[in-house]
């Protein structure tokens, strides 16, 4: 028997009455304790727990228009580098060298700092077989798993929800930004996507005066709750009634509806109350890790958070685009580790980097480059065993392909040691095959 | 579909699901015509004069070649502005597609003709985003116009030789040496048999005897290449000759599950839920009967009484499209501009012309998040008082930059509100008891349940007097509700 709930104990909870009226988040410990037995029998096995205040957490950093992995993770020494990057390439006395081979971009000083801390795993060449070099079909192949040359319907993310979490709170899988990614995408949708708390909410507009009667809001609550909640009379004994599913669309969104109202009242009294404990860069991406931070600090029940900074597609004057980009990415990540660290939330937070490819490894006449292939992951949390993962590719011209790096670690691999080891789930069954673990973590 | 049940509500539900819904005078009007005199209206639309012009650059560009040498003879420099600057307008053209066939299903007068359409682009599911081309998404578009409840084999090898999807699924570069086997695999697993009823040998020799069907760059047209095609022999579905992309389609379409196939998948669309095994046949044995011509299947599941059974009618979730169409209509109100529509349909999740892959929008319930569903409620205000501001955020995720120029221009547009005097009548206003049920007609064609009632009962009490505010606050507090998500 489990002496925590469920995430869906939580909204059979909510559905059936106890709390209904009042939409409250909350679960007094012996009434879930109380629920908790009475469903034991019927408990999924398959379904993750998550609380929100313990389990791990992972969030996933897109790096959109495909970095250059080249220059973020230098190999300094090597002759092949400076000849291919005559006007790009950096000198060995500017990176910041890891060892006598390689080092990270002079902007990456935070990441530096957490590599020295032990804190940073660097997984060098990561890719898959038969690149492809356009950013929306090499996007989709990172965000759904999938083999180059097959479609997949579902993302990665979406299978981990579909397979591991089902019946989870919408919250499970929570995603910064206007979109949901294609990562999240599964045969029952489940995350939310955000930009800002205030816009994740059913807005009544200028018409809604609080406390008057033919107030928007509150008439909008009343239309959106399912039918057993309005009766707030109910009993404990509600508790171990039939669960009506009818399964119906009307069904399905009744619950969607309830599912919104509970999740925004959270997510804005999370994003309302909890307060920061670092300074986060004012960038997209320092706003997003520290809206995570903040919702991590808050209890939300999330197993996955995803962010994105875009910007990386450097075709011309790729210098200064690259370090203010980088810059950015170090300081973002050090701001919220130390925010995880403070909070006393690190150990269970792992933070993962992608880009969709690297790219070619000569520079174009314009000052940048053109479309690649591998490039480095980085994987960063207080447990990732710190240091340089798998092999760096050659640079050697007669080892390339069309003029690209070839990969040396296949990122399925990185994604099922993430699923096996840090998640705590199989991962045959999400990413369709068997991939062997990276030992990242 | 037996006379007696041919009504107001299965009217509605002929022309929600064959269309995009209508106002109460026009359900009115196709219930008071027999079944069949209805379907007909809808099905056998040519009779219906269609004056909708095509956009002005939905042509071929005359000085296309000129500007690709130009292109090939600049500067480094000079080459990077001009791509900059034609990717810009494709962009902006695509936008303005959006919104031209937006029109088309809002105002034009062949509402089937738009919703088939709608179901072939989500079928053959083709993206701007790789192919880049305004026109040659437009073409695409019309090709399922004009196409559209044809016969099947016409169809197809249309759209095998339609230049979006020559680019989209790389057959253009297909050549002998090394057959691209991205359409051939695709058009048996999604476009026509589906997964399990084909071979790996199947699509490697298809994709040998599609080599030479490919895209003239210059013409902007299909191009037979016969120095790419491989003549030698090649065995498909376990027949053996010498075959080229035509007879590989004829020999596709001739299996009887590419029948089945289509026929399941039209009746999910219209009808919102699987056929069962029976009924697949049923529909299949219909189309195959009628040569494989979409139009007869059409008629067939209209006037069936399965596609009027209690447990279809308004249990479909409505497409962001169907959402967007079907509000605009019911709100006797005008499309917003292009670029508010596109802002709209993405964030609810349907980006039309750049569907999420090749297989399209999974559809019914997975439309329903709960962000898609605010969003919903949230844009229901931008169509009824005009508030741009829960759109603005409707911007790739992927491109800060162009969001930032997203979200500028956004703020910068303003959209009329709708015109309350337009929906009711005097008589409807004069009181709350007058005013719902005729609130429910217009909106759902059904009943709200007993406390829906009341709460928007106890909404409209609760204000001074039925102002035109007050009635589309009502208004948007009925959109905001899990029913009208559904048609």
């Amino acid at each position: 028997m489990r002496d925590e709930i469920t995430l869906q104990t939580r909204r059979e909870f909510l559905r059936h009455t106890v709390l209904g009226g009042a939409l409250s988040w909350t679960v007094p410990t012996f009434l879930a304790n109380t629920f908790s037995a009475l469903q034991a029998e019927a408990a999924d096995q398959a379904t993750q727990t998550t609380t929100g205040r313990d389990g791990t957490i992972l969030v996933v950093l897109q790096m959109a228009g495909g970095n250059d992995g080249i220059n973020t993770v230098v190999p300094y020494a090597d002759d092949h580098y400076h000849r291919a990057r005559p006007r790009i390439g950096l000198a060995e006395a500017k990176v910041l060298k890891l060892n006598g081979e390689v080092g990270l971009h002079p902007a990456l000083t935070g990441f530096k700092e957490l590599y020295d801390s032990g804190r940073l795993a660097i997984v060098q060449g990561a890719g898959y077989p038969n690149p492809n070099r356009s950013h929306f079909r090499s996007t989709e192949i990172w965000q759904t798993a999938s083999d180059s040359t097959r479609f997949e319907r579902y993302g990665w993310l979406g299978r981990y929800f579909d397979n591991a979490c089902s019946g989870s709170d919408p919250t499970v899988g929570v995603c910064i930004g206007h979109q949901m990614p294609q990562a999240f995408t599964a045969r029952q949708p489940t995350g939310v996507s955000l930009d800002n708390p205030q816009n994740y909410r059913f807005m009544a507009g200028g018409s809604s005066r609080p406390g008057q009667s033919g107030n928007m809001e509150e008439s909008f609550r009343k239309l959106n709750q399912p039918e057993e909640d309005a009766n707030s009379g109910a009993t404990i004994g509600a508790l171990s009634g039939p669960v009506r599913h009818t399964g119906s669309a009307l069904d399905f969104l009744e619950r969607t509806a309830l599912d919104a109202q509970v999740s925004s009242d959270k997510i804005r009294s999370i994003a309302g109350s909890v307060q920061n404990a670092a300074t986060h860069p004012g960038s997209q991406l320092g706003n997003s890790l520290k809206l995570v931070a903040k919702l991590i600090g808050g209890s939300l029940p999330t197993r996955i958070f995803y962010v994105s900074q875009g910007g990386y597609d450097t075709h011309t004057n790729q210098i200064n685009t690259q370090e203010r980009l980088l810059k950015d990415l170090g300081d973002s990540v050090s701001a919220f580790v130390e925010d995880m660290r403070a909070q006393g939330n690190l150990p269970r937070v792992l933070l993962m980097t992608f880009s969709e490819f690297g790219r070619r490894v000569a520079e174009n006449a314009n000052g940048g480059t053109d479309h690649g292939a591998a490039a480095p992951m980085f994987v960063i949390g207080e447990k990732v065993k710190s240091g340089l993962l798998g092999q760096y590719p050659s640079l050697a011209p007669s080892d390339l392909f069309q003029g690209d790096l070839k990969f040396s670690v296949d990122f399925r691999s990185v994604y099922a040691a993430v699923l096996e080891s840090w998640l705590k789930t199989k991962s045959e069954p999400i990413l369709g095959r068997k991939f062997a673990p990276l030992q990242i973590v | 579909m037996p006379a007696d049940r041919w009504d107001f509500t299965t009217a509605a539900h002929l022309l929600n699901r064959a269309g995009f819904g209508g106002v109460p005078m026009e359900i009115g009007r196709l219930a008071v015509m027999s079944p069949a005199q209805a379907v007909s209206w809808l099905v056998d639309y040519e009779r219906i004069p269609d004056n909708t012009t095509n956009p002005a650059w939905a042509q071929p560009d005359p000085e296309r070649a000129e500007r690709l040498r130009a292109a090939r003879n600049a500067s480094p420099e000079e080459r990077r502005k001009l791509v900059q600057e034609m990717q810009k307008n494709q962009r902006e053209q695509i936008v303005e597609l959006r919104a031209w066939w937006l029109q088309r299903m809002a105002c034009g007068p062949r509402p089937l003709q738009e919703k088939m359409t709608l179901f072939w682009h989500g079928h053959f599911a083709t993206s701007a985003e790789k192919v880049r081309d305004a026109y040659l998404m437009w073409r695409q578009n019309d090709l399922f116009r004009r196409l559209g409840t044809g016969n099947w084999l016409e169809l197809l090898v249309a759209v095998a030789k339609d230049p979006a999807m020559l680019i989209w699924l790389d057959q253009a570069q297909s050549r002998k040496e090394h057959p691209n086997e991205n359409f051939a695999r695709e058009v048996m697993e999604l476009f026509t048999l589906g997964e399990g009823h084909y071979t790996e040998k199947d699509v490697t020799e298809a994709a040998r005897a599609l080599t030479g069907w490919s895209y003239d760059r210059l013409d902007e047209d299909f191009t037979e290449r016969p120095m790419w095609h491989d003549r030698g022999e090649k065995t498909i579905f376990g027949q053996t000759g010498y075959f080229d992309g035509q007879d590989f389609l004829e020999l596709l379409v001739a299996r009887p599950q590419a029948a089945r196939f289509i026929s399941a998948k039209l009746w999910n669309f219209f009808a919102g839920t699987p056929p069962s095994p029976e009924l697949t046949d049923a529909l299949a044995a219909t189309f195959r009967e009628a040569g494989n011509q979409f139009k007869t299947l059409l008629r067939t599941m209209f006037l069936s009484q399965e596609f009027y059974a209690p447990s279809i009618i308004r249990n479909q979730v409505k497409s962001p499209v169907q959402w967007l169409v079907g509000s605009v209509r019911m709100l006797e109100r005008p499309l917003p501009p292009p670029l508010v529509c596109t802002g709209l349909t993405r964030n609810l999740g349907q980006d039309l012309f750049a569907p999420p892959n090749v297989k399209g929008w999974d559809g019914g319930l997975s439309w329903i998040t709960t962000n898609t569903l605010l969003a919903r409620y949230n844009e229901a205000a931008t169509l009824l008082q005009g508030d741009v501001a829960p759109v603005a955020g409707g911007a790739l995720a992927n491109r800060p930059n162009a969001n930032r120029q997203f979200v500028r221009r956004m703020a910068q547009l303003r959209i009329g509100a709708v015109d309350a005097g337009k929906l009711f009548t005097e008589k409807q206003r004069e009181s709350v008891d007058a005013l719902l049920p005729a609130l429910e007609r217009r909106l759902l064609q059904a009943q709200f349940k007993p406390e829906q009632e009341k709460v928007l009962r106890d909404y409209l009490g609760g204000q001074p007097e039925l102002t035109d505010s007050a009635i589309l606050n009502a208004i948007r507090l009925a959109m905001s509700t899990p029913e009208y998500q559904l048609t």
